[in-house]
């Protein structure tokens, strides 16, 4: 690539501007760009409450119109149905998050996202809506409902913090770039995951082989459609080619399937006569027999059904329909077969001629596929793609649950008809008001249960498919971390479980939407991809009645061609989202589409064309992508941004057009005449988090998949508002830098605010045998200095009123025992922790009166030694301030020095555990006296190569000694610029070694290596695993209470499983007292008595010798004998009875079968083979052993 | 004189009051790193030695700090804030007009105070004690001993730039000029002439450090003298006998 030094960009460090900026804050963002990525999470929830598009009202709105009304009848009268009441929703509304009207305390009746999550409460609006009805067509009620607290997302237009800068966000305990698109429930904040869906309104055509198994006469070959209506609600319909000739529509009601005969469909929509459908689907290729001959038999087929007009059709689909769909009684066959074809066909075209009109392509293209003269589409390509927007699924679960609520009044009454007619009655409004009442609408609760768990759950699907993990928890591990929260998007839980890889693979068609490199390696691979930096996902509405005269301007014909059309070129259609408006010759939609992105382009354009248009022409070729014109201006399309090459202007780019274009990466890709447009930055292929590997075109591609995801498990900053935080667990570094070698992009994210790692002298070399086997050897002077030290907030909340049931009186109440002298140096006297207090495992830190027990009760901590960094107290959410303090939430700081065993990596996927903490006296040192903070082993890079991490090591260098910022932007080197010269010639300059060597001395010796060793800064990041977590170490400790072996899981103190294997590599080794220590000593232990005369394990019985003493509850003592403990308690309790007499030369051991104690002997068994023998005898099977 | 030269350094911090934005650990390791004036070091005593019980004024200075911020703007609580109880052991300034080494800064209500003592110590326990920031060490400006196999590409004259200690060679005359490549090799040369760099942290001259670093090392070989002559005469020393008797041979 032909760009040269004058093109770097130059990066700084700004030092001082960020510090003006957070000393003295303003109102305006410092990185605008950080607020765009969170636009598809916030834009899709802004659209639900304010206009979706120019003329366009709330998708609310929509969605409540689309609910339609309900009717039901009390069956009284003679006509049979008697009296009907109507009811519907109007006006939904949500309000901003605020306290109850109860609450006459607070001064600021606002709440704010801060308060909620240090509270752990959820964030959340009132949900109203206006309850309308109408007895028997008279007078309108309407009543206004609460439907519930429903969670908010941060930064919406129903947000108290929206529209705020950074001054106010400060104020407002936020961030002061907060970025929002999160929901905070019960503290936590939740994102509602981005999911890959099929592209909406667009035909695909389909080959499955799986189809064949739905039916007799089935084949593989399908077209689908999945059709979004304008409230972002969508419906699937799917057409099968059966081997009879006829075509069968799929479509779904509640979950369940229907199929449809295609011509039936036709015929009801539009009542077009058999010839009107044969010449619409055979058009102009008459000749075509493969067509004519299906076409025939498709309406031959249709005989059998006898229904010949328009109106019989409908009258069969209502008829047959009526059951399922559950409309009033009032409404005749035809209303009913109406309905079904708005309702369930083609749901995103309201006319029924356009409806016609799709329904005949796909019947064309579905026959196409099937004689192979149309390619089928990758449903896994990016081009059949669009997205499910957290604003769009979180619509359509409200939409739904309150279609629930209306079906529910209606079934209320149904009922009440049907127990007791008497007490039904419509003009009573006590009556009604009963019904409204009795049947619950708390459409937050699900909401937040939804939010919460990430479950769905609908009476519909929703079109999804799938029911759980819809929602994450935003993570604030660090900012990384955080960030691609917003950026990932998922492929569907359902293709996780997909055996086939091939959903996985990275495809072509994704290039400049999702980042190829930043995927996790694992099971979620190729599944969870993130959005480049610059891919946007669209979600207004756009108005297209300017696109469609352009259209006509520029010589589309308008309707359909017919078998009259002649015309010696292939014709093909031209579709606005998914609606046929005309069509024209293949030339002419070329020409068509040039025009149209010009005009697109033009802001002057008097067609008012938007500007994220996706043109989609696919030209004709032989057995290729259906061809046609495919424009494309609806919500959930990802758009990115490319040049326009002839115009220079900036163009708005989808997957789908984007196959068909001709975009040069490079300058030099250009090929004059056939190159359109332009990439405006290699970089704009990648991620943010993939774009801060530096250097990253230099390593091998699997490094920058490690880096980004170790990226996100490192130590960082996680946020700047900490004291607000109360996250249950927050990882920091305490002395976080900014890199000395970043990419531009670093300053564009503001990456600053929230450094990551450190910058530390690095040496390549194998010194010792410390370094071997990627370790690394840690500085012990650097550590000591600061170097990677961390530090974790636990944060727990503890909670009195959990001893008491809901509703009942306080028992529970703070405060330190004032007689006791003890504790106080933990707690004071309301019995909380001293901010500031040290504690180790089992020191107190919490002290309350308990009325129920009447004492003073202590918590204590578990866990390893932290600090009390804060507390907080929590008055209950609804009460007032007059009730007594219940909650109680604790920030601990745990503080985490690096140790050996800690997991250190640079930004190029070479992770490291620290080996050991060199002396600085025994490190190698240059001639300049610079010791390495971190030595590493040449044998990380042979293999790995990574080069990347060598150029930053140089870039490093040179920026530390020059003391500049280096760009570290990847493609920006080429085999005639080479980054080793650009930086050697930097290094040179400051008198050390062109190719970053230096002669390095022995700290142990003081003698010169023999070689030169390489040696520069790199970023060090600090892994969040850490040792600390992990050890798990014991000999002996709790154990299973039935078979006496030690317990699994760190957290109890058990222990790791000394597996089969492992006992097999002991064996092989000879260890056999290891292997006794292990399996017996450190286990289940025991010790029993055994019978060599008739081997029994559990025969053996303590007698007492004298016959003097007596015992009571003689049977209960006897009850196992064998168990030493219980033999023990025997002895014991015979002993205490003859006192002054050993209790042992008391007993006689005898066994039960022998009748003699003379074979009796103690040997020493593992317990869980006494349990065995105890198994085996409640069988009946008898163990034996052979005792020597 | 990286590892044994003493000096003193904060050791120990008390906190009375402490509600700035840091941590208590992170401020007293903060401090700890402050570079104090140690010229006086060979005064103090190290605790160990001392028959104080916790410290004294014999082996430990006193600090006091005390900071609290009523104004609207932030004020920085630097080294110049702390107070010592020893006029000769005070934090290092670079001049008059140095503005300290920055500690915390402290908002609207926040406090600070705090009781410190600082040590004498050595920097093989831990960092805060080093005197140095870098000792630069070189005894072969020309490579002549051929100790390191110099690395390169096309031009080893071009690629390896001459320290400034290989001018001072040519300079003094020490050394024949660096075109000598074609001397032949001498086997038997060793060292004889070491360049050292010595960087302080400031709280003691260079000059200084070195001076004490050798007379260390003269204080070790010394010792290290001793016991050898003492081991050859096995009867002169009675001690040396006592303690072999009461460990175990290895």
């Amino acid at each position: 690539m032909a760009i040269n030094t004058k093109t770097m960009k130059k990066t700084s460090f700004n030092t001082l501007r960020r510090q003006k900026k957070a000393v003295n804050p303003n109102n305006s963002f410092e990185y605008p760009a950080l607020q765009e990525l969170t636009t598809p999470h916030i834009e899709s929830f802004n659209t639900i409450w304010e206009r979706a598009g120019s003329k366009v009202p709330p998708l609310i709105d929509l969605a409540v119109e689309d609910l339609g009304k309900r009717k039901v009848f009390d069956y009284r009268g003679n006509d049979g149905l008697g009296n009907h009441i109507e009811f519907w929703f109007e006006g939904v509304n949500l309000g901003k998050p605020a306290v109850s009207e109860r609450d006459h305390v607070s001064s600021d009746h606002l709440v704010f996202p801060a308060e909620c999550r240090e509270r752990g409460i959820t964030y959340r609006g009132k949900l109203t809506a206006n309850f309308c009805w109408r007895v028997n067509g008279g007078p309108l009620n309407v009543e206004t409902k609460n439907l519930g607290n429903i969670p908010v997302m941060v930064k919406s237009n129903r947000c108290n913090i929206q529209g705020m800068g950074p001054l106010e966000l400060i104020k407002h305990k936020e961030e002061c770039e907060e970025m929002g698109g999160y929901f905070i429930i019960n503290g936590n904040e939740k994102i509602i995951r981005l999911l890959v869906a099929p592209k909406r309104n667009h035909v695909i055509s389909i080959i499955r082989p799986s189809y064949k198994n739905r039916g007799p006469g089935f084949t593989q070959f399908a077209t689908q459609i999945r059709c979004v209506q304008r409230d972002q609600t969508s419906k699937t319909l799917t057409l099968h080619y059966i081997t009879t000739g006829q075509l069968m529509l799929r479509f779904t009601i509640r979950k369940q399937e229907y199929l449809v005969p295609i011509a039936l469909l036709l015929k009801a929509l539009t009542g077009a006569t058999d010839r009107e459908i044969f010449e619409s689907l055979v058009q102009n290729k008459s000749d075509d027999t493969f067509v004519t001959d299906r076409v025939e038999l498709l309406l031959r087929a249709l005989k059998q059904y006898s229904v010949f007009s328009r109106e019989q059709c409908l009258s069969y689909l209502g008829d047959k329909f009526r059951v399922v769909l559950g409309l009033p009684e009032d409404m005749s066959n035809v209303e009913v077969g109406s309905f079904l074809l708005s309702k369930f066909i083609m749901v995103h075209l309201d006319e029924r001629r356009d409806k016609y009109n799709l329904l005949v392509y796909m019947i064309r293209k579905l026959y196409a596929t099937v004689n192979g003269d149309c390619q089928v589409e990758n449903p896994d390509s990016m081009q059949c793609q669009e997205a499910y927007m957290p604003g769009h699924i979180y619509l359509g679960i409200v939409k739904e649950k309150l279609d629930d609520y209306l079906n529910n009044i209606r079934a209320q009454v149904l009922m009440d008809v049907r127990r007791k007619p008497e007490v039904v009655d419509f003009t009573n409004k006590r009556y009604l008001q009963r019904v409204f009442q009795r049947v619950t609408v708390d459409v937050g609760r699900k909401m937040q249960y939804f939010l919460a768990t990430g479950n769905l759950v609908s009476q519909t699907g929703m079109d999804l498919q799938q029911t759980t993990g819809f929602t994450v928890v935003a993570e604030k591990l660090n900012f990384l971390r955080y960030l691609s929260h917003f950026r990932c998007i998922h492929r569907g839980a359902f293709f996780a479980e997909l055996k086939t890889t091939a959903v996985r693979k990275l495809l072509p068609e994704s290039w400049g939407f999702m980042c190829p490199v930043h995927t996790p390696d694992g099971s979620p691979c190729g599944l969870l991809n993130h959005l480049t930096h610059v891919c946007r996902i669209t979600s207004r509405i756009q108005d297209t009645t300017g696109l469609e005269e352009a259209l006509w301007d520029l010589g589309v014909s308008p309707g359909s061609p017919t078998l009259a059309t002649k015309s010696s070129s292939q014709l093909v259609t031209v579709q606005i989202d998914g609606r046929i408006v005309g069509f024209c010759t293949t030339e002419a939609a070329k020409d068509i589409a040039d025009q149209l992105r010009v005009l697109k382009l033009d802001e002057n354009s008097p067609y008012k064309i938007p500007k994220d248009l996706e043109i989609g022409y696919v030209p004709y070729s032989h057995g290729g992508q259906w061809p046609g014109l495919f424009l494309f201006s609806t919500p959930a399309r990802f758009i990115r941004p490319v040049k326009h090459l002839s115009t220079q202007k900036e163009d708005i780019l989808g997957p789908f057009e984007q196959v068909y274009m001709e975009i040069a990466c490079l300058d030099e890709d250009i090929r004059p005449g056939e190159t359109t447009h332009m990439e405006v930055h290699p970089t704009h292929m990648l991620s943010v988090v993939a774009n801060l590997t530096p250097f990253c075109d230099f390593n091998q591609s699997p490094r920058n998949m490690y880096q980004c995801q170790m990226g996100k498990q490192t130590m960082g900053t996680p946020a700047q508002s900490l004291a607000y935080r109360c996250d249950n667990k927050l990882y920091r570094i305490q002395n976080g830098q900014t890199p000395v070698v970043r990419p531009a992009l670093y300053d564009q994210y503001g990456v600053d605010g929230y450094p990551n790692g450190t910058n530390a002298v690095v040496a390549v070399i194998s010194y010792t045998g410390y370094d071997m086997e990627d370790a690394m050897i840690l500085n012990k002077s650097s550590h000591e200095r600061g170097f990677g030290y961390g530090t974790i907030y636990k944060t727990h909340m503890y909670d009195l009123s959990e001893f008491r049931k809901h509703g009942d009186p306080i028992t529970c109440h703070y405060g330190l025992d004032p007689n006791s002298q003890d504790h106080h140096d933990f707690i004071g006297t309301d019995g909380l922790p001293h901010v500031g207090t040290r504690l180790k495992d089992g020191d107190p830190i919490l002290s309350y009166f308990d009325d129920i027990r009447c004492r003073y009760v202590l918590k204590r901590y578990s866990g390893e030694p932290a600090i009390v960094e804060s507390v907080r107290l929590i008055t209950a959410e609804s009460g007032s301030p007059e009730q007594e303090l219940q909650q109680v939430q604790i920030t601990f700081r745990v503080p985490r020095s690096p140790v050996i065993g800690d997991k250190f990596s640079s930004r190029h996927g070479q992770k490291g555990v620290c080996s050991t903490k060199f002396p600085a006296i025994d490190m190698p040192f240059t001639e300049s006296g610079i010791q390495p903070d971190v030595i590493i082993n040449p044998h990380a890079f042979p293999s790995r190569m990574t080069i990347g991490m060598f150029v930053e090591s140089i870039a490093g260098k040179a920026g530390a000694l020059h003391g500049v910022a280096q760009d570290a932007t990847p493609f920006q080197f080429s085999e005639t610029h080479t980054a080793a010269d650009y930086f050697g010639e930097q290094l040179r300059v400051a008198g050390f070694n062109y190719h970053g060597n230096e002669p390095m001395y022995s700290g142990i010796t003081g003698t010169e290596l023999y070689a030169d060793i390489y040696i520069g800064v790199v970023y060090y990041q600090r892994l969040r695993h850490m040792v600390n977590d992990k050890y798990q170490v014991r000999t002996t400790g709790p154990v299973d209470p039935l078979t006496h072996q030690p317990i699994k899981g760190r957290k109890r103190g058990g222990g790791i499983r000394l597996g089969e294997m492992e006992r097999d590599s002991l064996l092989a080794h000879g260890t056999a007292y290891l292997l006794q220590d292990r399996l017996m000593n450190c286990s289940d232990y025991s010790q029993a008595y055994a019978c060599a005369g008739c081997g029994g394990l559990l025969t053996s019985i303590a007698v007492p010798s004298g016959n003097n003493v007596t015992y009571k509850g003689g049977s209960e003592m006897a009850s196992d004998p064998s168990d030493p403990s219980s033999s023990q308690l025997l002895k014991e309790s015979i002993g205490a009875r003859i006192t002054g007499q050993n209790a042992l030369n008391n007993l006689d051991l005898t066994c039960g079968v022998c009748h003699s104690g003379d074979n009796v002997s103690l040997i020493s068994v593992p317990q869980v083979f006494r349990y065995l023998a105890t198994e085996l005898t409640a069988m009946n099977i008898k163990l034996q052993l052979t005792v020597k | 004189m990286i590892a044994e030269v003493p000096t003193i350094a904060i050791d120990m911090v008390e906190f009375l009051d402490n509600t700035s934005v840091l941590p208590d650990e992170f401020i007293a390791h903060r401090l700890g790193m402050i570079p104090l004036t140690s010229h006086d070091v060979e005064k103090f005593k190290n605790t160990r030695d001392c028959s104080c019980d916790q410290y004294c004024s014999e082996c430990s200075v006193e600090y006091t700090l005390h900071a609290r911020c009523d104004g609207d703007t932030p004020i920085s609580v630097t080294s110049r804030d702390l107070v010592s109880t020893d006029s000769s052991v005070v934090p290092v300034l670079e001049s008059a007009d140095d503005q300290g080494i920055l500690i915390t800064k402290l908002a609207k209500g926040q406090e600070l105070n705090i009781h410190c003592i600082a040590k004498k110590g050595v920097s093989k326990e831990h960092a805060k004690w080093s005197p140095c920031a870098a000792v630069g060490f070189e005894y072969d400006p020309y490579n002549k001993l051929k100790h390191t196999d110099y690395w390169f590409e096309k031009d080893p004259k071009a690629e390896w730039p001459l320290s400034d200690n290989a001018k001072e060679e040519a300079e003094k005359k020490y050394q024949t000029l660096p075109d000598g490549s074609d001397a032949p090799f001498d086997y038997n040369a060793a060292p004889d002439r070491f360049y050292f760099r010595v960087e302080t942290v400031g709280s003691m001259k260079p000059e200084n450090v070195v001076i004490m670093a050798t007379r260390l090392m003269q204080e070790k070989l010394s010792t290290l003298e001793i016991c050898l002559e003492d081991d050859q005469n096995p009867n002169a020393n009675q001690f040396s006998n006592d303690l072999g008797d009461s460990m175990e041979p290895w």
